[in-house]
């Protein structure tokens, strides 16, 4: 039963992931007062892509055509650590984040080989520009988990969840505090949102992501597009499950159950839309002041790793 | 000697390396003396091979004693610890060997083929007995060797004057470590009464403090120095560059293990882990060469250095293993102890592998296209499928991605600086999870720097005509870079192979420690891991491909008809904004040149050139250099050419030898 | 026990919580705008604290106090600074001398550094540790805005918010007896300010701008 409940919350967080970015994309529209698209446009968007040719750059090796596959398996591989409704996920494991964390990479890491395959100027801006923020943002991504994982003496997901089940929601400490900030400012940065890249522009001198994808069509850059998706998805979900995860179902019952994803599409509904003001209010940054954002997030993570080590004295 | 179980083995690996293939060798100049000596340099790693298997994963000791044979105790002794060395070399040699067949054929000067085999295989020798080695002579003799064998091995491909200035700077920071092993090694003598190792683990128990003290300090230096931690690295991106890449793959690969083979056997067998503070200088030198070492290598465009700078950055990456497990035995948690020196030793044991693969896959670079200027190369995956992939499964292992060998060892050490926070009211339970931080800084800079390395050599298009016309590498270098390739990805998915004996081989060293749990967490999960991402992969490349169409159309570029290969973005500008955010690491000397000067509106040419220099050179360095000269020319006041005066020596030494008798007695 | 006392227990230590994110904030701001509102929102809390000890103690003067610290440092103050913002016509940007990355290292260095002092302290004398290294953290802040600032109006600022640091510390040591030392070191300042902001304009008058850095041509 629980490994059905496991699979259930994985393939919801693969699934419904084209809707977060439809999520956003509306709310962003209704804060401009215009009507925008309808939130399941992605789908339609990715059944399109699919449907149309694969077209590949005469200096492309294999790197390029296997680079979509393997970010979709590790994006998806990555979601399965991920517990929604219940304290469980389909590979908890002791110190899993790490590899949550090092799975995101390895996608990362084809995704900038395949950008750098088209051989022209574009893709290697892209990558290049995405090796300087993601090797910086690795630190607060980790040092912020690590914080929540000292303060909760467990190592995996589902054991912080639990723990964090079991607190009182009044006692809001310093740690969780920093952790979410520096969590959420570092998940901006690995996920390419506002203020650190624009994941709707298509000037070529202001892309980082888009930059990388640039020569994809077809399937490939369904996969790709479905492939960012599950990362903001997996990534909005592990925030909300460390940080709010009252709701959740205590034990594999039906009645509980239903609460609880009712619950969490509420939860992961309000992220999005916290995402979405965020993202209208703010201007990207130049590139050169990113690394001091992810800096301010690496300090914050820092002092919330510091604090929690002092609260286990 | 008795012939017992591993004896026969290691004597024929020995009889072999030693004596065989130099005999065959001297005889004749044909190229099948040549094949017959690689073939018997084989099959002796893989007895090697054998006899270290025995020792790692059942145990078996095997002592073999020559000290009737030379003038100081030899004896040659496989432990566990040893025999994880032993293992490392001999699994690393057999491809590197199968490899450097067709490549010293065709890059070493005719009349120096046969010396190369013969200092190649004498080389290994010297690794093993130093790995080996049971009494201090004996490792001495070995680690003395491995310099001169490596030198000659750098030599014999050319002898240049900056050549002979490089290698001389290596003999010489060589040199100055080996001084400082040997002291420490003799430092033991007023407690142990000898300089095998049985001796010396029972006199380290009677060891005053502050010679425990000294003793740690100066292995730390001394093993530091062959290691290359940073400032005792300037050495290693001027040798391995110079090296023919087989060699620099041994060099990289085993040469620099040896030294953490010392450092371990020191601080944790004979000293059982040294003063009470000693774990923090260990973490502090690892994360300052992780960190610089891989800066330093982003601004690298010579594939070699940048190599050896990595090299670098993961002997950095060892120490902080080796630093954490040290602050947890002075916290007496010998648990987490025994799980951070796991770590740190099967990154040794990954590093051989991959290390040596990439030096391997540059050897491959420079026999087709001749450079191993990052510049000049680029589409070689469509010119040489198979290097590329054994490249880039490398790339993916140094990166520490997950299903490769490299993510296991920095797992393992990551979980370990988490443990670290559970120490109750010590420095360390605030250092150990901030050092998370920093090895997250150290992978993340890596990943971009192989994003860079791999981009730029395979990817893309050919940025010169030797790159263009480049094909691929023989069948025995192939077979050599698969067979290590092979190995990453199989640690990579089943660590439990090597994880197993190294808990056991951690339990030896650091006593009263159990079996950490993390260690079948690991090897429970990354199956699945592997299962998962492999299956989603191809369940998405079947949806892709049903009835898809792919057509071959040219890149975006901005409307304009062709795109040349200049267009695209080279090492130095890819790895600018790095270079720009960490500014202060590097300071380039930076000089435009216009000419003419006197028209500064109508040039005929405009040169830029922008060179780093080391600081160390200049701050550290040449100050010790300049006391010891002033202190030499001082000395020199000594020597007047007076017979009188050297008369005068001999009888004041007289007088003060009568006036020491006097107030001794 | 009623959610007031609950409220009031909780807000000694949990709002140190918040007055370090302001320290951290502080440290990376860019704009004087910002760095006034944080300050704002550091005299809001305090002003919060100083009620929470009232209701503990049960001393009257502590709400008088209370009103007083949220009337001028929560509105007036910031309210001046906008307005001389306004007649000065100043350039908004807070031309510090470390970036943002440092800055906010260097502010974590001295929470730190605060925490490892106030340690050995906290442990003898009954007092919450966690505002007390908030107390110290602030007066380190000021002092840092004070050094890494060039513009005078920061300078203003840094010493306001060394005060805040000073009353927080005063507040938790004594438990509002008496308080008639803070209100006396608090209209010190005051007093402070209102010349300093007399002399900034006469500073610029005179010389045109308020850059701090350009008085090192003054020399002899």
């Amino acid at each position: 039963m629980r490994l059905a409940l496991n699979v259930f919350q994985w393939l919801l967080l693969i699934l419904a992931a084209p809707l977060a970015h439809g999520i956003i994309a509306q709310a962003k529209a209704r804060l401009q007062r215009r009507r925008g698209a309808s939130i399941w446009r992605p789908y339609a968007d990715i059944a399109k892509l699919f449907r149309k040719e694969d077209l590949v750059p005469p200096s492309a090796s294999w790197v390029f055509r296997v680079t979509p596959l393997v970010l979709f398996g590790a994006m998806a591989s990555a979601a399965a650590f991920v517990p929604v409704v219940q304290g469980s996920a389909l590979l908890a494991s002791r110190g899993d984040f790490f590899l949550f964390v090092y799975l995101l990479a390895l996608g990362r890491f084809f995704l900038s080989l395949g950008a750098m395959d088209g051989g022209c100027a574009f893709g290697g801006m892209g990558a290049s520009r995405e090796a300087l923020i993601s090797s910086l943002a690795e630190a607060p991504l980790l040092l912020g988990l690590v914080a929540v994982a000292i303060l909760a003496s467990h190592a995996d997901i589902a054991g912080m969840v639990g723990w964090t089940l079991q607190q009182n929601f009044f006692k809001i400490s310093a740690v969780h505090i920093l952790a979410f900030l520096s969590l959420g400012m570092a998940v901006l940065a690995e996920t390419g949102r506002m203020p650190v890249d624009n994941p709707t522009t298509h000037l070529e001198l202001t892309m980082i992501h888009e930059g990388m994808v640039l020569e994809y069509s077809g399937p490939s850059l369904a996969l790709v597009e479905w492939a960012s998706a599950i990362k903001l998805h997996a990534m909005l979900a592990l925030l909300i499950a460390l940080f709010a995860p009252w709701g959740m179902a205590p034990h594999v019952s039906a009645a509980p159950l239903l609460v609880a994803l009712l619950v969490y599409f509420v939860k992961v509904g309000a992220l999005m839309a916290l995402l979405a003001v965020i993202e209208s209010s703010v201007a990207k940054l130049r590139m050169y002041l990113v690394p001091g954002f992810i800096g301010v997030a690496s300090a914050m993570s820092a002092l919330a790793v510091i604090f929690a080590t002092l609260v286990k004295r | 000697m008795q012939l017992e179980s591993g004896e026969l083995p290691l004597s024929f690996l020995l009889l072999m390396l030693g004596a065989a293939v130099p005999m065959v060798l001297v005889g004749s100049r044909a190229k099948g003396a040549r094949l017959l000596a690689a073939g018997m340099l084989i099959a002796a790693c893989l007895a090697g091979s054998f006899v270290a298997a025995l020792g790692f994963w059942r145990t078996s000791s095997v002592l073999m004693d020559f000290t009737g044979f030379t003038p100081f105790p030899f004896t040659l002794e496989i432990d566990r610890l040893s025999a994880l060395f032993l293992l490392l070399i001999c699994v690393v040699a057999v491809p590197v060997a199968v490899f450097a067949v067709p490549y010293f054929e065709h890059h070493c000067p005719e009349r120096r083929r046969n010396w190369m085999w013969i200092f190649f295989s004498w080389f290994l020798l010297s690794m093993i007995v130093v790995v080996t080695a049971s009494t201090g002579f004996a490792f001495l003799a070995g680690w003395e060797l491995m310099t001169l064998l490596s030198a000659g091995l750098i030599l014999i491909e050319g002898d240049s004057a900056e050549r002979r200035h490089n290698v001389f700077i290596y003999l010489l920071m060589m040199h100055v470590g080996a001084a400082m092993v040997v002291a420490s090694f003799f430092l033991f003598l007023p407690y142990s009464h000898g300089l095998d190792f049985a001796s010396i683990r029972a006199g380290s128990a009677v060891l005053p403090p502050a010679i425990r003290t000294l003793i740690f300090l100066l292995a730390f230096v001394g093993f530091g120095t062959k290691a290359g931690i940073i400032p005792l690295h300037l050495w290693l991106p001027r040798a391995h560059p110079i090296a023919p890449s087989p060699v620099s793959a041994i060099m990289s690969g085993i040469m620099l293990k040896t030294a953490v083979y010392g450092f371990v056997r020191f601080a944790f067998d004979f000293l059982a882990g040294g003063p009470s503070w000693s774990g923090y200088p260990i973490l502090v030198a690892g994360a300052v060469s992780g960190l610089l070492g891989v800066l330093y290598a982003i601004g690298e465009h010579d594939l070699k250095r940048l190599l050896a700078y990595h090299s670098v950055e993961n002997i950095g990456i060892i120490y902080l293993g080796l630093g954490t497990s040290l602050i947890f035995l002075a916290c007496h948690a010998p648990l987490w102890a025994a799980l951070a020196l796991v770590a740190a030793l099967l990154h040794t044991f990954n590093h051989g592998l991959f290390k040596s693969l990439l030096f391997l896959g540059s050897g491959a670079i420079s026999h087709a296209t001749h450079t191993v200027d990052l510049e000049e190369l680029g589409g070689l995956q469509r010119r040489m499928p198979v290097t590329g992939l054994t490249f880039l499964i490398a790339c993916c292992s140094i990166v520490g991605l997950p299903l490769f060998n490299g993510f296991v060892s920095e797992w393992l050490t990551f979980r370990s600086f988490l443990a670290g926070a559970a120490l109750m009211g010590t420095k360390a339970q605030v250092v150990l999870p901030l050092m998370v931080g920093v090895l997250a800084l150290i992978g993340g800079l890596a990943a971009a720097c192989f994003i860079k390395v791999f981009g730029v050599a395979f990817l893309g298009r050919p940025r010169s005509t030797e790159a263009e016309h480049a094909i691929e590498a023989p069948l025995a270098m192939r077979g050599g870079m698969t067979f290590l390739a092979a190995a990453c990805l199989l640690i990579g998915i089943l660590p439990g192979v090597l994880l197993k004996p190294l808990v056991a081989l951690a339990q030896g060293l650091v006593p009263g420690a159990g079996v950490p749990p993390e260690t079948l967490a690991i090897t429970r999960v990354l199956p699945w891991i592997a299962v998962a991402v492999i299956g989603i992969a191809g369940a998405a490349a079947l949806a892709a491909a049903l009835g898809r169409v792919r057509r071959i159309v040219p890149a975006w570029g901005c409307g304009l008809p062709t795109l040349t290969s200049r267009m695209q973005y080279t090492s130095t500008a890819f790895s600018k904004p790095i270079r720009f955010v960490f500014s202060a690491v590097y300071r380039p000397d930076r000089k435009i040149v216009r000419l003419p000067a006197d028209q500064p509106y109508f040039p005929v040419s405009i040169s830029y050139s922008s060179v780093r220099t080391t600081s160390y050179e200049k701050s550290l360095y040449r100050p010790f250099a300049n006391l010891f000269v002033a202190a030499a020319n001082q000395l020199r006041r000594l020597q007047t050419g007076n017979i009188q005066v050297y008369l005068l020596y001999i009888f004041l030494t007289l007088i003060s030898l009568l006036i020491f008798l006097r107030f001794r007695g | 026990m009623g959610l007031v006392e609950i409220a009031a227990g909780k807000v000694l230590s949990s709002f140190s919580a918040f007055l370090f994110l302001t320290i951290l904030l502080l440290a990376v701001a860019r704009r004087i705008s910002t760095c006034v509102l944080l300050f704002s929102l550091q005299s809001a809390i305090i002003a919060a604290e100083v009620f929470a000890v009232g209701f503990q103690e049960r001393l009257a003067e502590a709400y008088v106090v209370g009103a007083l610290v949220f009337l001028i440092k929560v509105v007036a103050i910031p309210y001046a600074f906008f307005r001389l913002m306004e007649r000065l016509k100043t350039v908004r940007e807070v031309k510090a001398a470390t970036t943002p990355t440092q800055s906010a290292f260097i502010a974590v260095a001295m929470i730190f550094l605060s925490y490892a002092a106030v340690h050995s302290y906290g442990q003898s004398v009954h007092v919450p540790a966690d505002a007390l290294a908030a107390a110290v953290a602030l007066i380190l802040t000021g002092a840092f805005l004070m050094v890494s600032c060039r513009k005078a109006l920061m300078q203003m600022l840094g010493l306001l918010v060394m005060e805040n640091g000073i009353f927080l510390a005063a507040l938790v040591t004594t438990f509002g007896m008496p308080l008639v030392i803070e209100i006396g070191v608090f209209f010190d300042v005051l007093m402070g300010l209102l010349l300093m902001g007399i002399f900034a304009f006469r500073i610029r008058d005179t010389f045109e701008h308020l850059d701090v850095s350009r008085l090192r041509r003054l020399r002899g």
